[in-house]
């Protein structure tokens, strides 16, 4: 792992690097069509996008020998690179954030890349009705929590409806460390009770937001008067409330989705996604107006009582219905494999190639208020590129580099060649303590601590 | 021969069946031998009855046009909970793991609900037969074959005691801790807790070669034990033992295990055999795969050791066959065998470990795995590679009969689909 | 003044046990002795001469006063008292001091139940209520005993103190562990006839831990976020409740008086922050919440500090390096084999204080547990193998702490008017040969009895 860091460790500073022409590829824009031709990149954005694209010199030449390129995959709902990811104690833990728990070194990080994945939206867990604050990250692998931020995202904040938040309210919720008594129940229990603690929760940050106004009012007017405590709890709410901070909702049924979106109408706030979302699918239309876009599964299903009618043609019926729609993988294993999940869509509800790769590519930007930045192959965008073997949308299809900001992260020849040379220095280091522990047998064992 | 199917296909016709008809024009992969382009295939009486780029049959036999189409056997998933669970968290939808640790008289089979909306869920992406697993303790119980189709479970049993499932104890250090991760406890508690377990393994394989010698004797005071007589199979190589092993350790105990007690197991569960593959060539145990969608075990491990592991079973001779190990992702069974092909697995293997490899495995390659003449009519049509997720089935059939693929799902679909 | 000291002294030997010597006089005089005054130069041959408990006099040219009981220095070394930097010595009901974060993922649950009513001060062990609630917030100022002071929990009697200056230190940093805001540390003296003649400087700074409930059903905050966003809180909080002091003491009439939370006080009482950091992610990570917190910050733990000393030198940290470098499990499965990453750390941990040292990174070590003289010896050795000089190994156990908790003034170093705390050892320190002849406590000479089995916990009484 630590030499993984160093064998593919790049510099930090992207502007320094030399511009990057890949050519002779299959270019997948996703926005702009597909063609075969070439891509520039200077500075680590998008310079050119052609047929033909004139080489600068200097510039470092990545051949795709034919082969396919598209857009870096964004996985909208993501826990890797975290040290935890929920506050459970709580039905309202908007106090805490992911970004101030970053694990930069979770090797979830090189895994997700070498499955295509460049940025990602890092979400805290399901467990409480209000959760945590999100943290968008691109997967710049050997860079430290600084660098692998994705500078500029605008902040977001989870929410959970529905069996997760309730299930610490339940006597004997299924996942609960021992069963409750009335001592550790913790509010809510039901869907009624999980709305409630959202319209609380805004109400006070109304509150909130009102005392804050009133304090800048009279300090204008140049009364002394001390500001009114801050509140991490309320604050990201107020941001909300605001349109400073995304709401990315975890739902399943069509009621609690629903419930969602009209308690943001109540309080004048918009969800911009609705994660899972699963039966998404019967509320399409209220989705649609509200604004809220859509993250689900694929074919997730059955796995919870709420999961029971989740159906793989979920994606398809919203799509059609006008949400913006995208898929996630909520786990760090599928999160390697995006791509094919996107041509589940084409099998269950009949997208266009297209179709299915704007659901891992512009979409998730478009949904994280990023697609000025990533998600398709665009003049002056984020040179965060993947170069396939084949179609992305082929189950044979496998990641052969991954670019971010131009810089390559990920390069499966250079993973297989030094997979021998990782083995032998771990061998060095599994010998070396060998040894010392012999020598120390000679010195006389040491006492175990008290 | 055609003389032969002409007169099948007239009994038949005049039964009335709907398990007789012909595939005209399509390209039949038979898997076990070269695929042919624009064939026809005729199935008689639920069974496969000749294959041929002509096949003369009689008028009014019902023709379906394969003309672009490709026809498949159907798939086997070698490990699943069919029927057995219906919603993972519900304990009352779940009849996986019983209690107590040796338990070998437990059927699966007769656990399978077929009303279970799993059921045309998987098949409708071309799974026609699957395996059902007990789990829990250390013998879980006898492992059924499915159709997965049938009235009732008795209909849909191919095999009742396809295997008997058996988790094999193993020095395990690890644990998972929610706060800490993955942690290491002691090696010495584990050694202790393994060594007691494998004594009591041993002592129940014991006492089951003790009861089969009592049985031979058939002295006056044998009593039946409905566990034990469960056991008899097993010790008579008639039936595996579907044995999990994920580590070297663990693989190398189970392999001179089964030889000390002389069975013939199946391993499930290998993740990391390391250099046991030589050995499990030599002693011909094959593998069920996977889920080969999955995480590499170790932080060390290469990111892709889960996809490529099918390919270096097959590159040491190793047989194998894939298992989806659970029920919401059984139908992506297909696409576990189509990512192995990506890290190297040929593709004529993969395809064969979703249908033929399987059915060698169970001990049902006479009847199913692969459309070769006599064979049950498991076939589906497709109108390309099923590897390929975009891939659409078109038709299924399962011992002749087609299979409706509607599902819980393609209702939802087309009742919310229809939602003004 | 001198004279009270002088009484302090005198009278501290009775109550102490065993080893400390009945006839030390108010004046000693080391004389012909190597000399490393950590401050200085080594002085190759010189006297230094104590008098009523500080030190009156260091060099080579120093005569010994006619009223001094003088020692023979020939062939032996004099050092600054040692000082551990992170401990709990003197505070019999505390934890064991191997506090840094264990797991990987940095966040250990506080065992047992979690603590959200503070228990009343003096009382550190019964912090637990378990019919209390889970906490709701940071509101219910969980595992918050900022007010918690080591200066008044400390005990002259811990056996502790006896093998600790067997083992050659003098002085320790101590520190109440339990909770997240533990409480104040204060720089002690290892004897003295009362607590209160122990205590060097209090407060000495306020012990961070990144302990929670646990998760689920355990109370809050049950994560590491949870507990970092607490403390966030708590110093908005602190902030918050100073200048609602202030603006009140400034015009009490017509304003509402702010309600007293000892739990704040202590925040804002603390002159440093202790804060636990393993690897450069947690180094990074405490390094820029200290920065946001307006906090003067002092790490702990640090094992991976080879990897991270140039953060540590951009933001100028002090560092308290755990001596108790990690090692494989003596009950490790002989098949498994741990991470690379794991292996690389249980290599290159030693070479973190030399990595520090080369960078300019102010540190210090504290034992971690380690409970032996000759173990302590072992660890430092490793250090010494992996690059670290002997000086600054010398310094990071005596200079190096004193400059960190603010006492180089009167610790630390053999120099004029200093608090006299030094050792007296047959040769180099560290080395495996290497004995402590006498120590000396505030001037109060202790001589290790020789027959005692160098354990620390283990004193033979």
């Amino acid at each position: 792992m630590k030499l993984l860091c160093f064998i593919l460790a790049v510099p930090a500073v992207v502007w320094a690097a030399p511009p990057v022409v890949v050519q002779n590829a299959t270019v997948i824009t996703v926005t702009r069509g597909a063609f075969k031709g070439s891509i520039l990149v200077k500075d680590g954005k998008i310079a050119e996008v052609g047929e033909k694209v004139l080489v600068p010199p200097g510039a470092q030449v990545i051949d795709a020998g034919g082969q396919y390129v598209m857009p870096g995959i964004i996985d909208a709902h993501s826990h890797i690179a975290a040290d935890s990811i929920n506050e459970g104690s709580v039905s309202v833990s908007s106090m805490v954030g992911i970004e101030d728990v970053l694990d930069p070194e979770d090797v979830g990080i090189y895994r997700a890349l070498a499955g295509g994945v460049t940025t990602a939206n890092i979400l805290h867990g399901s467990a409480n009705s209000i959760g945590g604050k999100c943290q968008v990250i691109k997967m710049r692998w050997g860079q430290d929590a600084e660098g692998i931020l994705f500078e500029g995202a605008k902040p977001g904040i989870k929410f959970a409806l529905g069996e997760n938040p309730k299930r610490q309210g339940m006597p004997s919720g299924v996942g609960r460390r021992s069963q409750g008594t009335p001592d550790n129940l913790r509010y809510p229990g039901t869907r009624m009770g999980v709305e409630d603690v959202i319209r609380q929760a805004f109400n006070e940050a109304k509150q909130y937001q009102q005392a804050w106004k009133e304090y800048r009012e009279k300090s204008a007017r140049g009364e002394k008067v001390i500001p009114p405590p801050r509140d991490l709890k309320l604050e990201p709410l107020v941001e909300a409330l605001e349109g400073k901070r995304l709401v990315h909702a975890h739902c399943y049924r069509a009621d609690e989705i629903l419930m969602l979106l009209r308690v943001a109408d109540e309080f004048g706030f918009k969800i911009k996604t609705l994660q899972h979302v699963l039966e998404g699918y019967k509320v399409a239309k209220e989705i649609a107006a509200h604004g809220a876009g859509a993250s689900t599964f694929s074919d997730w299903w059955a796995y919870k009582v709420e999961a029971y009618d989740a159906i793989p043609y979920n994606a398809a019926i919203m799509l059609k219905k006008g949400v913006l729609v995208s898929l996630n993988s909520d786990s760090g294993e599928l999160m390697r494999r995006l791509n094919t999940e996107a041509a589940k869509t084409m099998k269950y509800g009949g997208l266009t190639e297209n179709e299915a790769l704007s659901l891992i590519t512009i979409n998730p930007a478009r949904q994280l208020d990023l697609d000025n930045r990533i998600g398709s192959i665009e003049t002056g965008k984020d040179a965060d590129l993947v170069i396939y073997d084949k179609h992305p949308l082929s189950s044979y299809a496998k990641v052969l580099k991954v670019l971010i900001d131009g810089q390559v992260y990920f390069d499966r020849d250079k993973d297989l060649s030094e997979r021998d040379k990782r083995r032998l220095e771990k061998n060095r280091l599994l010998e070396k303590e060998k040894q010392q522990q012999q020598q120390q047998k000679k010195q006389g064992p040491r006492r175990p601590a008290a | 021969m055609r003389a032969l199917s002409l007169f099948w296909l007239a009994a038949a016709l005049s039964a009335g069946a709907d398990d007789t008809f012909l595939i005209r024009g399509a390209v039949i992969h038979p898997v076990s031998g070269p695929s042919i382009e624009n064939a026809s295939l005729l199935v008689q009486d639920g069974k496969i009855a000749d294959i041929g780029l002509k096949i003369v049959v009689a008028k009014g036999i019902k023709v379906i046009e394969g003309k672009g189409l490709h026809v498949y056997p159907g798939m086997i998933d070698s490990a699943t909970e069919v029927g057995m669970s219906e919603i993972g968290s519900v304990r009352e939808t779940a009849d996986v793991s019983e209690l107590g640790d040796f338990k070998p008289q437990l059927r699966a089979a007769i656990a399978v609900n077929p009303s279970s909306e799993h059921i045309p869920v998987i098949r409708a992406n071309g799974i026609t037969a699957a395996m059902a697993l007990p789990g829990g303790g250390v013998i879980a119980g006898q492992a059924s074959l499915m159709y997965l189709d049938g009235w009732t479970w008795e209909e849909m049993t191919m095999r009742r005691d396809a295997a008997m499932v058996l988790s094999f104890p193993a020095i395990n250090t690890f644990s998972f801790s929610f706060t800490e991760g993955v942690v290491r406890g002691s090696y010495t508690d584990a050694k202790r807790n393994y060594d007691r377990r494998m004594k009591q393994l041993r002592e129940y394989f014991e006492s089951a070669r003790r009861y089969q010698k009592a049985k031979a004797a058939g002295g006056p005071g044998f009593k039946t034990d409905l566990a034990l007589e469960a056991m008899l199979p097993v010790l008579e190589g008639k039936v595996p033992l579907m044995v999990s092993a994920v580590r070297e350790r663990a693989i190398r105990d189970a392999l001179a295990w089964a030889e000390k007690e002389r069975v013939r197991i199946v391993l499930t569960g290998v993740r990391k055999p390391g250099n046991t593959l030589a050995d499990l060539k030599a002693k011909n145990i094959p593998v069920i795969c996977g889920p080969t969608q999955a995480l590499p075990m170790e932080e060390d491990d290469s990111y892709d050791a889960a996809f490529s592991l099918p390919a270096e079973l097959h590159r040491a001779g190793v047989k194998f066959a894939f298992g989806s190990f659970g029920n919401q992702f059984s139908r992506n069974l297909p696409y576990q065998a189509a990512t192995a092909v990506a890290f190297g697995l040929p593709y004529e293997e993969a395809l064969k470990s979703v249908t033929l490899y399987p059915a060698q495995i169970w001990g049902v390659d006479q009847i199913m795995g692969s459309i070769d003449k006599g064979k049950s009519a498991d076939l589906m049509i497709t109108d390309g590679d099923p590897l390929e997720v975009k891939t659409q089935l078109k038709r299924l059939f399962i011992r002749g009969r087609e299979v409706d693929l509607e599902s819980r799902h393609t209702k939802l679909y087309k009742k919310y689909l229809a939602r003004p | 003044m001198k004279n009270r000291l002088f009484v302090l002294c005198l009278t501290g030997w009775l109550s102490l046990a065993g080893r400390a010597l009945a006839e030390t006089p108010p004046v000693v005089a080391i004389k012909n002795a190597r000399i490393v005054t950590v401050s200085g130069p080594v002085i190759a041959k010189g006297t230094v001469v104590i008098r009523n408990g500080l030190i009156e006099a260091v060099g080579d040219s120093v005569q010994e006063p006619a009223d001094a009981w003088v020692i023979n220095g020939e062939g032996l070394t004099v050092y600054p008292g040692l000082i551990d930097a992170l401990s709990t010595w003197g505070l019999p009901g505390a934890q064991s001091q191997t506090a840094s974060p264990s797991g990987r993922r940095g966040f250990v649950p506080e065992d047992p139940a979690p603590a959200p009513t503070p228990a009343p001060p003096g009382r550190p062990t019964t912090l637990t209520t378990p019919s209390a609630p889970p906490a709701r917030g940071p509101e219910d100022r969980p595992y918050n005993t900022s007010f918690l002071l080591a200066a008044d929990q400390l005990d002259p009697a811990d056996r502790r103190l006896e093998s600790a200056r067997g083992a050659g230190f003098t002085g320790a940093v101590c520190f109440p562990n339990r909770g997240i805001f533990a409480g104040q540390g204060a720089v002690i003296n290892l004897a003295g006839q009362r607590a209160g003649s122990m205590v060097v400087q209090s407060p000495a700074g306020l012990y961070l831990t990144l302990r929670g409930g646990g998760s689920f059903g355990g109370g809050f905050p049950g994560s590491l976020m949870g507990v970092i966003a607490y403390i966030r809180q708590i110093y908005l909080d602190a902030d918050h409740y100073q200048k609602a002091k202030e603006l009140y003491a400034a015009s009490p009439l017509g304003n509402k008086r702010p309600d007293y939370d000892k739990t704040l006080e202590g925040v804002l009482a603390a002159p440093r922050v202790l804060m636990p950091a393993q690897d450069p992610k947690e180094i990074a990570r405490m390094l820029r919440f200290a920065g946001e917190l307006k906090l003067k910050a002092v790490l702990y733990g640090v094992h991976e500090g080879y990897r991270a000393a140039d953060i540590l030198s951009k933001y100028d940290a002090a560092v308290l390096v755990n001596l108790r470098w990690p090692e494989k499990s003596r009950d490790a499965d002989p098949e498994a084999e741990d991470s690379f990453r794991m292996l690389e750390l249980r290599d290159k941990a030693p070479s973190t204080p030399a990595a520090l040292a080369k960078a300019g990174v102010k540190f210090a070590f504290y034992l971690g547990g380690l409970d032996r003289s000759s173990d302590i010896a072992r660890s430092v050795r490793r250090s010494l193998d992996a690059g670290l000089p002997q000086a600054a190994a010398v310094r990071a156990l005596t200079l190096g702490p004193a400059e960190i908790f603010g006492v180089a003034d009167r610790l630390g170093s053999i120099e004029k008017g200093k608090i006299a705390n030094l050792i007296v050892t047959s040769g180099e320190l560290f080395q495996e040969k290497t004995e402590v002849k006498y120590v000396f406590v505030d001037g109060v000479k202790f001589e290790p009895s020789p027959e005692a089995p160098p354990a620390l916990t283990e004193v033979s009484r």
